[in-house]
């Protein structure tokens, strides 16, 4: 009887486990997703196809920002070597070189604040939108891994 | 009758090693055929940039692309190559090169001694570059500072280290055509498919490979596995990028942004950061280029429902 207690117990914690990582794993891919609509958003005022607007630029501003903050929780120890749904894994670099990839989202939160107090038309959006984007790269370039 | 099938088989080896010896003869070029030039700096300067040198042959880990002291470790299936110092140093780098030493290892791919490189130097693609844009290139490159230090030796495995092979390789693979651009189309087209094949060398990563590292023809710019180890490297044709403009190929290769906000990563990153410094207009010469390949199938990718076993 206890033996069946015990082992219900395990199985439980550890399906609660694998819950809880599904979550952050959506959390993390959902958190990115926003980012990147944000991204094409400010890249469509900057390639001309859609007029500025700053309540746009804003939003995007301060979901980057969110996304700065919130970076050093996204990639928790339990995440690392899982195979994640959709087109990247995260490279186990995030875990090996974490002072690196913790200086990397610094750099990205500093661009993101500046950018804040800068933009302010599309001439201040056309310099600053690549000076982000170079922060996105950055972060991708090592520490991310494309599947598909 | 034993004495008779020795000498036979003795014949045909020597034979045989002197077709080898004269299949793997590394090509060259010779310093006469190049007449009186004055370079010119700025083609030097665009066709650098062209070429992604710097993404290779700058030293790794520091941020100035114009430290070309090499020492970049490229894996691949085939052992580990180190890039080589190409900075004007005259002892590690190229400062002591001739105008025809440098033409011929960049357009056939064999050094100043007279040996075979391999072909992680992707001079399968920079052979269809012109010899005036070479030589503009090195023009520049005697510009840039030296940078002193040895990098590593290469750590490939027998049978790949012998260099001779190489000649082999190349008979197989480099079939000696050039890139010939489709009269038909627009001088930018043109441009585009020049910078693309020659020098940009887009299908070196962007094509899958066959087990001896030759590019697959047939799947040229389809994508495949990163040579250099973990992921893939994406399909170019319009397989994949039918939903992107020319507009949003020529942005992504100025900023690295996808047209649904996404970054370039990996290997491209490097890769942005020279075509970042084209003319614009190269810029828009290669996207109407790449716009107009074909959609190409690449090779299976793995199944994404892998993800979920874990």
């Amino acid at each position: 009887m206890k033996r069946i207690v015990v082992v219900a117990a395990v199985l439980a914690f550890s399906a609660g486990a694998v819950v809880a990582q599904q979550d952050q794993v959506k959390r993390t891919q959902g958190m990115m997703k926003d980012n990147g609509k944000n991204a094409a958003a400010l890249s469509a005022m900057v390639k001309g196809e859609k007029p500025y607007d700053q309540s746009t630029v804003n939003a995007a501003l301060a979901q980057f920002d969110d996304t700065a903050k919130n970076l050093p929780t996204l990639f928790p120890e339990s995440m690392k070597g899982v195979r994640l749904e959709g087109d990247y894994d995260a490279s186990p670099k995030v875990w090996t070189d974490k002072a690196g990839f913790e200086s990397q989202i610094k750099s990205f939160a500093k661009v993101v604040t500046d950018a804040k107090s800068k933009v302010k038309n599309l001439d201040t959006l056309k310099a600053e939108l690549p000076v982000i984007g170079k922060q996105c790269s950055g972060c991708h370039e090592t520490y991310r891994i494309k599947k598909g | 009758m034993l004495r008779r099938i020795l000498l036979g088989l003795i014949l045909a080896g020597v034979a045989g090693a002197g077709v080898f010896w004269w299949l793997t003869i590394p090509a060259v070029v010779a310093s006469a055929s190049l007449p009186p030039r004055t370079p010119n700096l700025a083609n030097g300067v665009a066709t650098f940039n062209a070429g992604g040198c710097s993404s290779c042959h700058a030293v790794p880990n520091q941020p100035d692309r114009l430290k070309l002291g090499g020492g970049l470790a490229m894996p691949s299936p085939f052992g580990t190559f180190y890039v080589p110092n190409i900075s004007s140093d005259p002892t590690y780098g190229i400062g002591r090169w001739s105008e025809a030493d440098f033409v011929t290892a960049v357009l056939k791919g064999t050094s100043p001694d007279g040996t075979h490189y391999f072909p992680a130097f992707p001079y399968t693609s920079y052979r269809n570059a012109t010899v005036d844009d070479v030589r503009d290139l090195f023009a520049y490159l005697k510009t840039l500072a030296p940078v002193s230090g040895k990098t590593r030796d290469h750590d490939v495995p027998f049978p790949f280290n012998i260099r001779r092979n190489v000649g082999v390789w190349k008979w197989l693979f480099m079939d000696g055509k050039h890139h010939v651009a489709d009269a038909s189309h627009s001088a930018s087209w043109k441009r585009g498919a020049y910078l693309v094949n020659g020098m940009g060398h887009c299908a070196e990563c962007h094509s899958p490979r066959n087990f001896l590292g030759g590019i697959l023809e047939v799947q040229r710019f389809a994508g495949g596995p990163n040579p250099e180890g973990e992921g893939w490297v994406p399909n170019i044709t319009q397989k994949r990028l039918a939903e992107w403009s020319a507009k949003d190929i020529a942005y992504f290769l100025e900023t690295g942004q996808t047209p649904d906000g996404d970054t370039a990563g990996g290997s491209m990153v490097r890769v942005i950061k020279n075509t970042s410094q084209l003319p614009p207009e190269d810029r828009d010469a290669i996207a109407e280029y790449v716009k107009s390949l074909a959609p190409v199938e690449g090779p299976p990718q793995p199944k994404k429902q892998d993800a979920e076993k874990s």
